[in-house]
Order: C-alpha cells, then structure tokens, then sequence
C-alpha cells in the first residue's frame, strides 16, 4: 500500500540531486512513470523526501541503488510470443542471407530478451554466425545477466511463452538447475556480448542488422525520445530491422519515413532510407 | 520541464475489474452524444488478452474510441481503454504515458497506476469511478482523488458482483459518493454535466 506520495516539483528536486550527486541524467526520462517509480521507492523503504534526500546525498551505492530501481525494466523471456513467431518467418529469413549477422538488444535488463533470441538463432541455424550485444546502462543488471540465472518461478512464465511462441524444444533443453535457480547454459551465453551502454548519453558503436529495443523507448520523454530512436536510426544496417515493443509504435520519432512496417500490430520495422 | 496542459481537458475515471465488464458496456450504450470530457476505462486484463476494447464496443456508441499509446495527447470527446500488459499513466502535459513497471495489485494496467496519475498531474477530473472486484486496486487513487476535492463514486458493495473493491475503497476513505441500484441515470448526468 502506498502511504507517501511525491509532487512533480519535489521529483524535479531529487532529478537535480540525483545529477548533482552522480551525474546520472534523468531529465530525459518520461516525468509520470519517475514519479510512480520514485513514490514507490519511498514506500518502500520507508522514507520520506528529507530521507530520500540525505540518502542521495550519501552518493556510491546509495544513489546507484535509487537510479537502478528507477531505471530497471522488467522482462520476461519470450514476451509476446507472436513477436518471436513473426521474428522467425519473417525477419530471420532474411537475415540468414548474411554471413554475419549482428544484432543489438537495446535496455537488455537481466538478459531475458538476449537469451530469448539466441534460442531462437539456434532453433534457426543462424546462432553460429550471429553475434548478439546486450546493452544497458546498470552494470548491477549486467553482471546478473551474464551469470544467466533466473528464479524458477519466472522460468515457468518463460516456459509458457516458450511453448506459445512455437518453440521447438522445451525451454528446459537451455537451463539447468541449481540451488533451486534455473541457470542458462554456457553454450548459449557464447555469442553473446553484454556491456555497459546508455540509450541517452552514449553513441553508436557498431551496425547492426536488427536492434531490439522492445518497452525501453515508453521510458523516455518526447524530446529523447527522438533522440534515441535516431542513435537505433544510426547503428541499422541499411534493410535493418527495428523490434519496438508491442504497444511502441514509430509515432512522434520524427523517422517515420525512414521504415517501412513489416508487422504493425508487433512493430516490427525495416529501414529503407 | 514541465509542459503546461490543455486547461479544456477533463477527465471521468473508471475503473473495475471482475463483475464490472457488463456494466462497462452499459455505460457505453449511455453515450448517444458528443462529450466535453475524456473518459478513461481501466478494465484488469489478462496480458495476452488480444481482443481491442474499441473493436468489441463498437456497436455501443458512435464516439471515437481509442486504446491509447504512449505519448498519445488526451483529447475532448474520446473515450481511452487501458491496453493489457502495461499500466496507463497519465501525465500533467495532458498525455497518456505507458509504463512497464511491476504489477500492482497483480495487475497490469492497474486502476491505482492511473487514478494516482491523473490525482497528480494537475488536469481536471470531472469525476472518478470505481465498480465491482476482487481486488483493493483503485481503492489508493480514488481517496487521493477526493483529497484533491474532485468528485467520486463507488458501486455499492451490496450490489457489486464481487464486494471487495468497492468495499475497500470505501474502508480507506468513508466519503465517497455511493453508487445504489439503477444508478445508469445517475452515471449518464455525471458525464454530460456542464460543471467541471
């Protein structure tokens, strides 16, 4: 239950602090879910804005620890089972015509759409000459992303989706079990790259010919928006493809006319000019 | 940094869950003519849920209905329906904002996420309403609402289907209007009412 609420002035407040103390730049982050985000953090830690604010103030791991939990987007293996079905018939098989295929997960969170995707080459044929960057900007995320673990209750929500999405194994195949967490298996981890990256503050660094970056763009405002979606703009191949997420469509991202859709109820999109 | 809004926004809030899908589609078949606010379903649905609210009512009323995306600027005479799997916030730019945090309540959208939003964002609520459930979602948001001295409604939970939402948004705040029997009337001069 929620007992504290914050304003938008006092949100604007911590912003300040937060950038004051670390550097970290929220002002390019959507105001309504920061303010959902920030309320929550206070409840629950039990805290109030002097609080919150003297924590800050602590800088290292205190201010680190805010950011993560404002920033941490949450994931699931296969979500949107029908995006992987459409990903398979109608983006990798066009794909499979390079010789090396890279591919960007933009916000990786803990890996879950990484891993999803290197089943999915695998099941292809096309993972031995894929190589997948997993980015985001909290190094806490990345290490548990590279360890592959996941709790046992996510796996069966993952499995579902597994199975939903036409896998052609059971999604047990690619973990096994230990101390009652399920942990990928090495072999996927292979070809996959995870690094540190921040969709409103670093550049290109590579091309690529598809860039997942499913419900990271619904973090930011208007105006970084734009900017991200030019840095995606930026790092595709020509007849790259770009995965937004479900309910994130090319509107307002002033590229409009650089895609051409390939599925618009998954938002899938290819880029033409 | 923050926009200032469309100060000709006004917005009616309702929220339900189990047992209010029925009357949700009652209050549709209400709007026979052309609105002077926005009104805003928060309907709990499962996350692959596929079928499109707008589609599904569209026999009900001939005003534009919309599942909203994020960003989406609030417009006069529309109707908006939460969409599955992500919370609807709303922002004081006057603006939808999707939002990809943790469930509340055990679900997303959560009638709470947006209720608290709007309560926040400095628009006008002409009025918020809560119906029938299983869960004590919504119950949070709509005493910020009062609190801020806007309007608001909750089904009876004598004659909700499933007593314990309305029940709960009455416990944590005891001056909420109740909606009894036959309150379709009562709901229809809500929304054409003149007064903001």
């Amino acid at each position: 239950m929620r007992i504290m609420t914050l304003e938008y002035e006092e949100l604007e407040f911590i912003i300040m602090k937060v950038k004051e103390v670390s550097g970290f730049d929220f002002s390019g982050y959507a105001r309504p879910s920061l303010l959902r985000r920030a309320s929550g953090y206070l409840v629950k830690h039990a805290m109030d804005l002097s609080e919150l604010t003297s924590h800050i103030e602590l800088g290292g791991n205190s201010v680190y620890d805010f950011i993560q939990e404002l920033t941490v987007n949450y994931s699931e293996m296969f979500r949107d089972a029908e995006f992987f079905i459409k990903l398979r018939s109608e983006v990798f098989s066009y794909l499979e015509s390079y010789p090396t295929i890279r591919l960007w997960v933009a916000g990786c969170a803990s890996g879950e759409e990484a891993y999803s995707l290197a089943i999915l080459l695998k099941e292809t044929g096309l993972y031995d000459r894929s190589l997948i960057y997993a980015t985001d900007l909290s190094q806490r995320v990345l290490a548990s992303a590279r360890q592959g673990v996941f709790s046992l209750g996510n796996m069966r929500t993952f499995s579902e989706n597994y199975l939903l999405s036409e896998g052609k194994k059971s999604l047990s195949d690619y973990y096994h079990v230990a101390y009652n967490q399920a942990v990928m298996i090495p072999d996927l981890r292979k070809n996959i790259v995870f690094s540190l990256h921040d969709l409103t503050g670093d550049g290109v660094f590579n091309e690529f010919q598809m860039v997942s970056c499913r419900n990271v763009m619904i973090y930011f405002n208007l105006e970084q928006r734009q900017k991200v979606f030019k840095l995606l703009y930026e790092s595709l191949a020509m007849f790259g493809f770009l995965c937004l997420g479900k309910r994130e469509t090319l509107r307002y991202s002033g590229f409009e006319e650089n895609f051409r859709i390939i599925n618009m109820h998954l938002n899938i999109y290819q880029k033409i000019k | 940094m923050i926009q200032k809004h469309d100060d000709s926004v006004s917005l009616v809030l309702l929220g339900g869950s189990s047992g209010s899908f029925s009357i949700f589609e009652e209050i549709l078949k209400l709007l026979d003519r052309p609105l002077q606010c926005s009104i805003v379903f928060v309907l709990h649905r499962g996350k692959s849920s596929l079928s499109e609210l707008p589609q599904l009512f569209r026999s009900y009323t001939q005003l534009q209905m919309e599942e909203p995306q994020h960003l989406d600027p609030i417009v006069k005479n529309c109707i908006y329906f939460a969409v599955p799997d992500y919370h609807l916030l709303i922002g004081p730019d006057g603006r939808f904002y999707l939002d990809n945090d943790e469930k509340d309540f055990f679900s997303r959208p959560s009638i709470d996420a947006t209720f608290v939003s709007a309560a926040q964002s400095g628009l006008n609520i002409k009025a918020a309403l809560l119906f029938s459930g299983a869960s004590e979602d919504g119950a949070f948001g709509m005493k910020l609402i009062a609190e801020k001295g806007f309007k608001t409604y909750v089904q009876n939970p004598l004659t909700a289907e499933v007593a314990r939402m309305p029940a709960a948004a009455i416990r944590q705040y005891s001056k909420h209007h109740i909606l009894n029997e036959n309150f379709f009337e009562e709901i229809r001069s809500i929304l054409y009412s003149y007064s903001t």
